[in-house]
Parts: structure tokens; C-alpha cells; sequence
């Protein structure tokens, strides 16, 4: 088999996205969930570069990542003040401890 | 001229009906005058609408594509109904200012009385497919507010939602027939698919026909929708006079009547209709006899004289039905009233604890008695000639066996008329309490209709002008005279009929004899009691839909990680369905 | 007025207002104190959004002038303004506008009241911004500024546990969502080199898997927002638990923003497959369904409500979805009319909660759940806000002469000019779905309407007109539309046809 750049990459992007998605559903710790969806956000990244690659477009890929980079990161800041605020109320950074709104 | 008048039938009610509204509910005497001047407005707006009848256009919104032309047509049998309605409904209205008198949120009922008489008349005079369903809904919610409108009591609530969802549910095959029609012909106007009916390919016009069966059988309270109507008297008595006499019922009687030379060539259809009514009539005729409530008395026998009706349509009797629905409109106004005035002073639905009032009230005794004669049937009072009218129509048009069902029918209505008025006004009295008379507005209310309960009959030859040819060219109603009708009613089958009332009647008087019967029959009393079981089956389907939603409601855990699950499983779902279907 | 200059400032203004309305009402709570009860930032607010709403009519004459609309070139970033986008644009700005004003009163002396109003503001101009990008990185881009600056204020209540927990819900659901559109994009970009939808609709015409993933990849990531089942579960909390004119702009145009990048999105794949169509309508007879069941038993005003939109977002699916399927033209049509009178009647129906959560929780300091017997008699004390209530719910549930009748009625015409069976047995199981969901809003009208107040009516506090006067707009506008729906025909259509032009229709 021969084992080309791409498909390297895919790999990369489908296990990025593998453990990401994994750890949303097993994780209950706040932080890690972020984290989680970081690590989804990192494996798209490289999917944009591989796209831009396959392409031949570098230019747009790059500068599309750089604004998911920015964006993600903004996202993970407002995430981390949630987590903070709620360790602050609950004392706990655990997502079972918020189950009150159902049903 | 028609179209100013036209307009106003259904803009004056609405007008009032808001102005009612905004007068504000510290203004009750104020509030008592605009209603009935409004509704007294709308009633002559409607009268005076009737030398303008024609099969044309009188108005026309073109509002564009899906919503069609808003057109109204000021046809015969439009402005019949809409003259029921607004003059009935005034009555009602009138009857109101006694009967509601101290009672809180007077602007609401108001409003929604007088709205649901401009949308009655809204849905009887136009011509737009989509304005039917629009009026249609609008009576619906008009009655569901209505019913239920001491919202305190959980009896009163429950009974609105029931009438509201019910008749809603019929409405579902009122808007697939109307989206057919708009789908398959491109227009909204009913007319020319009434005067073609070709344009529909048959299959579609099928489905078109049991749905609207559908819709009006709900509306109508027919079997097998008849269950809303009992618990809808829990409404205040105007009220009920209002939806059973002026209004929502006859709204599918109307439905059936307007489209009935569209339909009539469905296979099966008229045997459908013929067969709704005809079981309606006989079934709540039982539970009618079986009833102590007074109130439920009168609505059972609207439910069956409502059969009648069905049951003429069906053996193709357009004018018998719709000349039935005038005598009813008439004398189950004047019987709703007349039961409104008792049951406002003796303070009870219960006829086990009425008896003996006639000597308090002599008036009302005596024009409930008029009532009960038409309704039973006795010559020479309105219902003698239409109920007549209706059998000749099923004598000549359809089996034999439901003409005898039908008769049967009549004798029992006869029983449970004087069972009814003797449980009310004759025997000991078993209450205690002060009766007081009726006000002086119920009076008002009463005698106009005692009086046309009457004589009403005599307008026979006129009505049929107003439906015929020439305003109803699809229709094919050729009867011009007086003479006719007394001519067609005068026969051999009249006297039968007349005979088994007479029975009827004669059961009542010994029913001390007839003990054995009666025990024999107590099995088909209490099936009768519990509505032959179709109470227990929109319990069942209440209570599932309860419980489904409520295990349903499981799912939101409130867990975020199980959130995520969804998105993944949504994700999964949404990927195989683009592998393997795509 | 040029229509580029209008168009250019019905862009900017919203954006560029945003840090001046913070800073002004940053500066005015620093000098009389952060509860002070006359901060101008909320007066600066509706002063921009109302001169964007007037740009937006002159930007729209020009858009309207011809079919492709306008464009302008924000130094290398092309936006259009077509029907789709001016169709947004007018319901975001007519909505926001009246619950800016709503807000005044609700919103007053809260902690941190110049936030809510720059981020209403900023979260406006994203919504407009999302409906007039000609790329799919720029949609996503908008999409995510709009989410965002919802996040800040559905976790509004910072000191409130509840709000906090669904603040943290919808972020996380949400920004996974958001990273699959992002995935989605890569996918297509791979396939096609380009992300300008006119060129990748031109390049999207056969089944590559690689488009066909990303077409999956935007329903799953914009349906998160658009809350369809089972990715709804955000919804519920982040509706009930955001400050009410929140929800009202959540549940009357940020879902739908969603639902119109989706639209977008899979308007450019539609050559490569005819699955879409048939997933809209999947998801539209579920939404349905799950939606009214969850509401039947609910407790909860908001959270009634919130479950209610699940409903009415099933309504549009199936218009879209006929549209997709079919080519029906009025699905589209009834879909966007549908959207519309869902933000005036949703709006209205969580404002009229929103005005008795005030009255009976919030100014009296304590931030419980409205609970449906918090109602009984609420007309005694409160004629207008019940009135407007009973209203909105009735309209909800389909019922003439109110707005949703009509609209319902234009998606389930789409329905059956198809004349296929199967899209008439699902337009009949709409309208009985229409019928459940009256099981649980007439008990609502019921309520309100009894003679003798809850206890909590009887100690409720006033409602002012400031509060009052949006939700009589919003009623007027609902029966306006009940008894004149081709009112908005020209908008509709107009949006209904820039669909179309993307499917290459």
C-alpha cells in the first residue's frame, strides 16, 4: 500500500476528530471537554491544509486556518469563563453536577 | 347595494364585537346595549340581504397565488344561513342581557359572540375555498372560547378543548379537500368546480368527498364525532342555543348541502352520508331518553335532528334538509332559551330536581311546549312539515329499512320530548328554592320565536324561490310554492309517521304498563349512557397521547455528554441515509 | 439614497455600533453607578438598529431593482444582498428592534446592561451580515460571530446557576456543531477548489463523496443550531434560562439563521444528490412530532415555548423540504413566510412571558421558572399582556384570523401540488401535529382567562408601556398578516427565488 502524504493526513484528521468525539461523550470534567473540542477544531485544521494542498491553493487554506484558529480560540476563552463561573457556583467542574434543567 | 350589505353582515358583528371589547368590563350596561344593537344591526343587514340574493360575485379581494381571489357570492343558500345566524343570534344576544346579568368578563363573551355570528356568516357567503376553512376555524375557536368560558371550572375547560380538538380533527379533511381542489383545479372559487365537477379527476374528488363527510360530521357533532357535544354544555345557555341552534352546527350541514350536486356521483358518498345521519338520528334519540340533564336532552335531540338533515342530504332532499335546518334553527332556539330561563332560576341542569314549575313560570311553560310539539313533530308547527319533508325524501330516494329506521326515530324523539317536558314543568315540584319568572329580555327572546315556531312553515314557498334555480343553478331545487310542499307532505306516509309519534307519545302516557319493556331496554340505556362506547375510545387515545409524551419527555436528561450523543447519532443517521439512499 | 452607500451601512453600522454602545454605557455606569436606571446604551442601540432598518430600505430598493440584487466589495470580501438576504435582514432588524425595546425595562439595572445591548447589536448585525455572504467560509464566519455573541447572552445571568448551566450546554453542543460545518467546508474546498458559491455550484454537479460528506457534515452542523431532533437538547435550557428578549430573538431568528445557512449551504449541493430534500423532510416530520410531545406535558412557560419552536421549525423543513424535493416553489415561499410569522408570533408569545416573569419574579428580585399556574387569571391584572399571550399562542397553533394559519396554509398547498402520496400524508400529519399543539396551548388561554388571579398575579408587579407597547405591535402585525397574507408576497418570493437561483434553478 502506498502510504502517500493525504492519506497520512487523513488519518490524522479522522483520529483528531475520533478522540475529540470520543471524549465529548466519556469526559465529564469541563476542562477536558474543551479541550476535546479543541482537539476537533486541530484535526480540522489540518483537513484545511490537506484540502489546500490537494488544491494547490496554500494561499486560502492558511488563511482560512488562521481565522479558525482565531475563532476557536475566542470560543475556548468564553468556554473556560462558563467553566470558572460554574466552578464557582457548584464547586465542582463536573458536568453531572449540571442536570438541572430536563425534562 | 349587495356588496355594501354583504360586507356588513360579517363587518358589523366584528366591529361590535371589538368595541364590545374596548368598552371595558367596567361598563356592563354599556356593554349589554352595543351587543344587542349590534347584533340586532347585523340581523338586518342580513334580512335585507335577501331580495339581493344571486349566483354572482358580489365581492372580490384578489389577494394572489396560493390564497386565490377572497370572492363572496350572496347565493340563496348563503343568505339563508347567514339569516339564521344573525337573526337567531340575536336572539341569543338579547336572551344574553338577562341571563348573564352580574356575571364577570362580560367584554369577552360579547366579543366572542358577536365574532362567532360575523364568521358564521363569513363561511356561509363566500365563494373562496380557503375563506370556508379560514371562517370555519374561526367558529371553531369562537365555540371553544365560549363553551369553556367560566374558565374556573375544569368541567367548562375541558369540554372547550374537547370541542375545540375534535372539530379540529374533522377540520383536517376540510383542508385536504380545499388544498385538492386548489392543487388539482389552480383556483380557490368552489362555484365553477360545483357547476363542473369534472374538473377534479375521480380519484382526488373521492378523497375530496370523505374528507369534507369528515369535517362536517365532526362539526355537526355526527356519528362518529358525536362526543364533544354533550360536555360543550357546560357553556352558558345563550350559548348553547347560539352553536346549537343559529351557528357552529349547522355549519356542516351547510358544508354538506353547498356541495352536495359536486358529490353526489362519488361512489359510496351519498350512502355515507345517508348512513351518518341515519345512525346519528336513531343513537342519540336513545341517549336523549336516557338523559337527566336538561340541557343534554336538548343537545342529544340537536344531534339527532341534525341526523335528519344528513340523512335528507343523503337521499338528495336538499330542500327537505335545508328546510329542516330552518324549523330546527327556530324551534331548538326557542327550547334552548326556554331552558336557559329555567335553569337560571331554578340553579340546576338536573331534571330529577325540576318538576311542577309551570305554575311559577307560566310563560315559559308555554312556549317550551310550543318547542317540544315541533321538535316531536305535531302538526301543524314548522318541524310537523320539514321532519315530513325529510322522510318523503328518504321514502322516495333510499332503502326502505332506514325509512323505517328513521320513523322509529321520530317516535322515540316524541317520547323523549314529553318525558322531557313533564320532568320540567308537570309533576311535584322537588325543589324547594324560590323560582323567580324570566327577566324581561328573555321574554323579549322567547315570543318572536314561539312565534315563528308557529308559522314559520308558511314560508315554505318562498324559501324554496330563494334556493332555487336562479341562485342556485347546480342545485336543481324547482319547489316555488307553499301549495307543493303541502301538496307533497299530505299523503299516506304523513299519517304513518303520525302514527308512530302518536306511539311515541302513548309510551310516555303508560309507562307505568310498560315496566317490562323498559327493563328489557335498560341494557341499551346504560350503553346509551356512556355514548356506546366512544367516550371510553377518545379517553383511550387522550390518555396514550398523555403518557407518550409524557415517557417521551425522558429523553432530556439535562446531561450534556448524552447531548452530545444525540449529535453523534444525528451525525450517523444523516451520513447512512446519504451513503445508502443517496 | 445610493443603495451601495445604504448597503454598506446596513453592513457596518450594526458592527461599528457595537464598541460605541459599550463604551458609552461603560462610561455612564462608571459615573453613576453600575445599577444606574437611565443608561443611554439602550436608546443608542435601538437608534442604530432603527437607521439600519431604514439603510436595509433603501439597500432592499436596489436589491429589489433586479434579481441578482446588490453587491459591494468590502476590500477583497464580496457581500450580496438578494431576496434571501433582505428577507433576513428584515426580520432580524423588525424583531430586534422590538425587543431592544422591550428590553429597556426588563433589562434595567442588571449588571452589566451596556453588554447586552452591544452584543443584541453585534449578534443583529452577524444575522444580516450570514444572510448576504457569497461564500461558505464567510457564512460559517458570520455564523460563528452570531453564536458567539449568543453565547454572552444566554449565560447573561452570570450569578444564576441555572443560566449558567445552559449557557455551558448550548456553547459546548453548539461549538461542536460548528467545528463539523468547519470539517464540511474543508470537504468541499478538497473537492472543488473554490468556496464562492457561484463557482462550487458549478462545480458541485456529480455525487463526489467528498461533497456528499460535506452535505451531511452542514445539515448535522447547522442543524445543532437550528435545533433539529435529536440535536434539540440545547434549546429547551438556553431558551428558558436566557433573559426573556433573548429568547425571543433565539427561538424567532437565530434558529432560523441556522436553518438559512443550512438552506444556503445545501442550495449549492443540491445537483449532486436528491437526498437532501428527503432529510429535510425527515427531520421536518420529526421536529414535529418530538416537538408538540415534549411541550404536552411541560410545566414551564419558557420551556413550553422553547419546545413549541421545535414544532415550527418542522413546519419549514417540510416547506423547504417540498421545495428541495419537488421544485416547489411555494414550499419555499410558505417556508420563509413561515419563518417570518414564527418570529412575530414565537417573539410575541415569549415577550408576553417575559412581561409576567418580570412582573412576577424579576422585579421583585428572585429569578424563579414562570410555571403555567403563575398564569391562572393573569388577565385580571394584566388585561393587555394576557391578551397579547392568549394571541401569539393561539397563532402558534394555526388558528385564523392570526398570521400562522395563513403560512401553514402555504406550506401545505407546496404539499400537495406536488401530488405525490407520500407528500400528502405528510402535510396531513403536519396539520393533526397542528392540532396536538393545541392540547397544550389552549389550556394556556384557559388559564389566563380565569376569573379568580393566582396568588402570585395578586402580588405581581406593574408592567410598563415601554414593555407593553412592542407586544402590541407584534400582535397587530400578526392579525394584520391573518387577514392580508400576500402583505409580505413580494419579500417571500423574492427570498424563495434567491434559493432557487443557488440550486441553479
Amino acid at each position: 500500500m502506498n502510504i502517500s502524504i493525504p492519506v497520512i493526513a487523513g488519518l490524522v484528521i479522522l483520529g483528531l476528530l475520533g478522540i475529540g468525539l470520543y471524549a465529548l461523550l466519556a469526559v465529564r470534567n469541563l476542562i477536558k471537554i474543551i479541550i476535546a473540542l479543541q482537539i476537533m477544531v486541530k484535526g480540522v485544521l489540518v483537513a484545511f491544509i490537506l484540502a489546500g494542498r490537494l488544491q494547490g491553493d496554500m494561499v486560502t487554506a492558511q488563511s482560512m486556518a488562521l481565522v479558525v484558529i482565531v475563532a476557536d480560540t475566542i470560543v475556548a476563552v468564553v468556554g473556560l469563563a462558563l467553566a470558572v463561573q460554574i466552578r464557582r457556583h457548584t464547586g465542582k467542574l463536573d458536568t453531572t453536577a449540571l442536570t438541572t434543567l430536563r425534562r | 347595494m349587495a356588496t355594501t350589505l354583504l360586507l356588513l353582515t360579517i363587518a358589523i358583528p366584528w366591529v361590535g364585537g371589538l368595541i364590545v371589547w374596548l368598552v371595558g368590563n367596567k361598563h356592563t350596561g354599556l356593554q349589554h346595549r352595543i351587543a344587542v344593537a349590534f347584533a340586532l344591526l347585523a340581523g338586518g343587514a342580513g334580512v335585507a340581504l335577501i331580495p339581493y340574493s344571486s349566483s354572482q360575485i358580489v365581492v372580490n379581494l384578489p389577494l394572489g397565488s396560493v390564497f386565490g381571489n377572497f370572492t363572496f357570492v350572496a347565493d340563496g343558500l348563503g343568505v339563508f344561513l347567514t339569516v339564521v345566524a344573525t337573526v337567531i343570534g340575536s336572539l341569543a344576544v338579547i336572551f344574553s342581557v338577562d341571563y348573564m346579568q352580574g356575571e364577570d368578563q362580560l367584554g369577552r363573551y360579547y366579543a366572542m359572540v358577536l365574532f362567532f355570528i360575523g364568521a358564521m356568516s363569513g363561511l356561509v357567503l363566500t365563494s373562496n375555498m380557503l375563506l370556508v376553512f379560514f371562517f370555519w376555524e374561526i367558529t371553531a375557536l369562537c365555540s371553544y372560547a365560549l363553551i369553556s368560558f367560566h374558565n374556573d371550572d375544569p368541567k367548562a375547560v375541558a369540554g372547550g378543548i374537547k370541542a375545540l380538538i375534535i372539530t379540529q380533527i374533522g377540520g383536517v379533511g376540510l383542508l385536504a379537500g380545499a388544498l385538492l381542489l386548489y392543487a388539482v383545479t389552480g383556483s380557490m372559487d368552489f362555484n365553477a368546480f360545483i357547476a363542473n365537477p369534472a374538473l377534479m379527476p375521480a380519484k382526488w374528488l373521492g378523497i375530496m368527498a370523505f374528507g369534507f363527510l369528515i369535517a362536517a360530521a365532526a362539526k355537526s357533532a355526527q356519528f362518529p364525532f358525536q362526543t364533544w357535544l354533550p360536555d360543550a354544555m357546560e357553556a352558558p345557555t345563550p350559548i348553547s342555543a347560539l352553536i346549537h341552534a343559529a351557528t357552529m352546527v349547522n355549519a356542516g350541514v351547510y358544508l354538506m348541502a353547498r356541495f352536495y350536486p359536486a358529490f353526489k356521483d362519488v361512489p359510496g358518498w351519498t350512502t355515507a352520508v345517508l348512513l351518518v345521519g341515519m345512525i346519528t338520528a336513531l343513537m342519540a334519540a336513545v341517549m336523549a331518553l336516557v338523559s337527566n340533564d336538561l340541557k343534554r336532552v336538548l343537545a342529544y335531540s340537536t344531534v339527532s335532528q341534525l341526523g335528519y338533515m344528513f340523512y335528507a342530504i343523503g337521499a338528495g332532499g336538499i330542500y327537505a334538509s335545508q328546510f329542516h335546518l330552518f324549523s330546527h334553527s327556530i324551534f331548538k332556539a326557542l327550547l334552548f332559551l326556554g331552558a336557559g330561563a329555567v335553569i337560571h332560576s331554578v340553579g340546576t341542569r338536573d331534571m330529577r330536581q325540576m318538576g311542577g314549575l309551570g305554575k311559577q313560570m307560566p310563560l315559559v311553560r308555554a312556549v317550551f311546549i310550543i318547542g317540544g310539539l315541533a321538535l316531536a313533530g305535531i302538526p301543524i308547527l314548522n318541524g310537523f312539515w320539514s321532519k315530513e319533508m325529510v322522510l318523503e325524501a328518504g321514502l322516495a330516494n333510499a332503502p326502505v329499512w332506514t325509512y323505517i329506521v328513521m320513523l322509529i326515530g321520530a317516535g322515540i324523539t316524541a317520547l323523549y320530548t314529553f318525558r322531557c317536558v313533564w320532568m320540567v314543568f308537570y309533576g311535584e315540584p322537588h325543589s324547594d328554592q324560590h323560582v323567580h319568572d324570566a327577566g324581561p329580555a328573555m321574554k323579549v327572546a322567547l315570543i318572536p320565536l314561539a312565534f315563528a315556531t308557529l308559522t314559520s312553515w308558511l314560508l315554505a314557498g318562498s324559501f324554496g324561490k330563494l334556493l332555487g334555480p336562479e341562485t342556485l343553478p347546480a342545485h336543481g331545487i324547482e319547489i316555488s310554492s307553499l301549495g307543493e310542499v303541502i301538496h307533497e307532505v299530505l299523503s299516506l306516509p304523513t299519517l304513518i309517521a303520525l302514527i308512530v309519534i302518536a306511539l311515541g307519545l302513548a309510551a310516555w302516557w303508560w309507562r307505568g304498563r310498560l315496566t317490562g319493556l323498559s327493563n328489557a331496554l335498560k341494557g341499551v340505556g346504560q350503553a346509551a349512557a356512556d355514548s356506546f362506547g366512544f367516550e371510553a375510545i377518545n379517553r383511550g387515545i387522550v390518555k396514550g397521547t398523555q403518557s407518550a409524551a409524557e415517557a417521551l419527555r425522558a429523553t432530556q436528561t439535562g446531561l450534556l455528554n448524552w447531548n452530545i450523543f444525540g449529535i453523534i447519532a444525528g451525525l450517523i443517521i444523516v451520513l447512512a441515509v446519504v451513503i445508502f439512499g443517496g | 439614497m445610493n443603495a451601495n452607500t445604504a448597503f454598506t451601512l446596513v453592513i457596518g453600522l450594526p458592527l461599528l455600533g457595537t464598541p460605541i454602545i459599550y463604551l458609552l454605557g461603560r462610561l455612564w455606569a462608571r459615573q453613576n453607578g453600575s445599577s444606574s436606571a437611565a443608561n443611554p446604551a439602550r436608546w443608542l442601540a435601538v437608534l442604530i438598529l432603527v437607521a439600519t432598518g431604514v439603510f436595509t430600505y433603501f439597500a432592499g430598493v436596489g436589491a429589489t431593482a433586479d434579481y441578482t440584487g446588490i453587491s459591494h466589495d468590502f476590500g477583497g470580501l464580496t457581500l450580496t444582498m438578494d431576496g434571501l438576504g433582505l428577507f433576513l435582514a428584515v426580520t432580524v432588524l423588525a424583531l430586534g428592534i422590538l425587543v431592544t425595546l422591550f428590553s429597556a425595562q426588563y433589562m434595567q439595572g442588571e449588571v452589566g446592561e451596556e453588554k447586552f445591548y452591544a452584543l443584541l447589536t453585534a449578534m443583529i448585525g452577524a444575522i444580516i451580515g450570514l444572510g448576504c455572504a457569497t461564500d461558505l467560509f464567510n457564512l460559517w464566519l458570520w455564523f460563528e460571530v452570531m453564536a458567539v455573541t449568543s453565547y454572552f447572552l444566554v449565560a447573561f445571568y452570570r450569578d444564576q446557576k441555572a443560566s449558567l448551566e445552559a449557557g455551558w450546554k448550548y456553547l459546548v453542543q453548539s461549538a461542536t456543531g460548528s467545528t463539523l460545518v468547519m470539517l464540511g467546508i474543508a470537504l468541499a474546498f478538497a473537492a472543488t477548489g473554490s468556496l464562492r458559491f457561484d463557482e462550487l455550484r458549478l462545480a458541485a454537479a456529480s455525487a463526489d463523496p467528498l461533497l456528499l460528506a460535506a452535505g451531511a457534515l452542514f445539515i448535522i452542523g447547522f442543524g445543532v443550531k437550528t435545533a433539529l431532533v435529536p440535536l434539540h437538547t440545547w434549546l429547551p435550557d438556553a431558551h428558558s434560562q436566557a433573559p426573556s428578549g433573548i429568547s425571543a430573538m433565539l427561538s424567532g431568528i437565530v434558529i432560523e439563521a441556522g436553518l438559512v445557512a443550512m438552506l444556503r449551504s445545501l442550495g449549492i449541493l443540491y445537483a449532486t444528490s436528491q437526498v437532501w430534500g428527503y432529510l429535510l423532510l425527515g427531520f421536518g416530520a420529526l421536529n414535529l412530532l418530538v416537538g408538540n410531545l415534549m411541550a404536552l406535558r411541560q410545566t414551564q412557560v419558557k420551556r413550553l415555548l422553547a419546545y413549541s419552536s421545535l414544532s415550527h421549525v418542522g413546519y419549514m423543513l417540510i416547506g423547504f423540504g417540498m421545495a428541495f424535493t419537488f421544485a416547489m416553489p411555494n414550499g419555499a415561499i410558505g417556508g420563509f413566510f413561515h419563518l417570518f410569522n414564527h418570529a412575530l408570533m414565537k417573539g410575541l408569545a415569549f415577550l408576553a412571558a417575559g412581561a409576567l416573569l418580570y412582573a412576577l419574579y424579576i422585579a421583585k428580585g428572585h429569578h424563579g421558572p414562570l410555571v403555567l399556574d403563575d398564569l391562572n387569571g393573569a388577565s385580571k391584572r394584566y388585561p393587555l399582556t394576557a391578551f397579547c399571550f392568549s394571541l401569539a399562542v393561539l397563532a402558534l397553533g394555526g388558528l385564523p384570523p392570526l398570521a400562522g394559519f395563513m403560512s401553514k396554509w402555504q406550506i401545505f398547498v407546496s404539499g400537495f401540488e406536488t401530488g405525490n402520496t407520500v407528500a400528502i400524508l405528510l402535510v396531513i400529519f403536519a396539520a393533526l401535529n397542528s392540532v396536538l399543539s393545541l392540547g397544550y396551548y389552549a389550556p394556556i388561554v384557559n388559564r389566563l382567562y380565569r376569573g379568580q388571579p393566582s396568588q402570585t398575579v395578586q402580588e405581581g408587579a406593574k408592567i410598563s408601556p415601554w414593555m407593553a407597547a412592542p407586544m402590541v405591535i407584534l400582535a397587530l402585525a400578526i392579525v394584520l398578516l391573518g387577514v392580508w397574507p400576500s402583505l409580505l408576497t413580494n419579500l417571500t418570493s423574492r427570498a424563495a427565488l434567491g434559493l432557487f437561483m443557488l440550486m441553479g434553478g
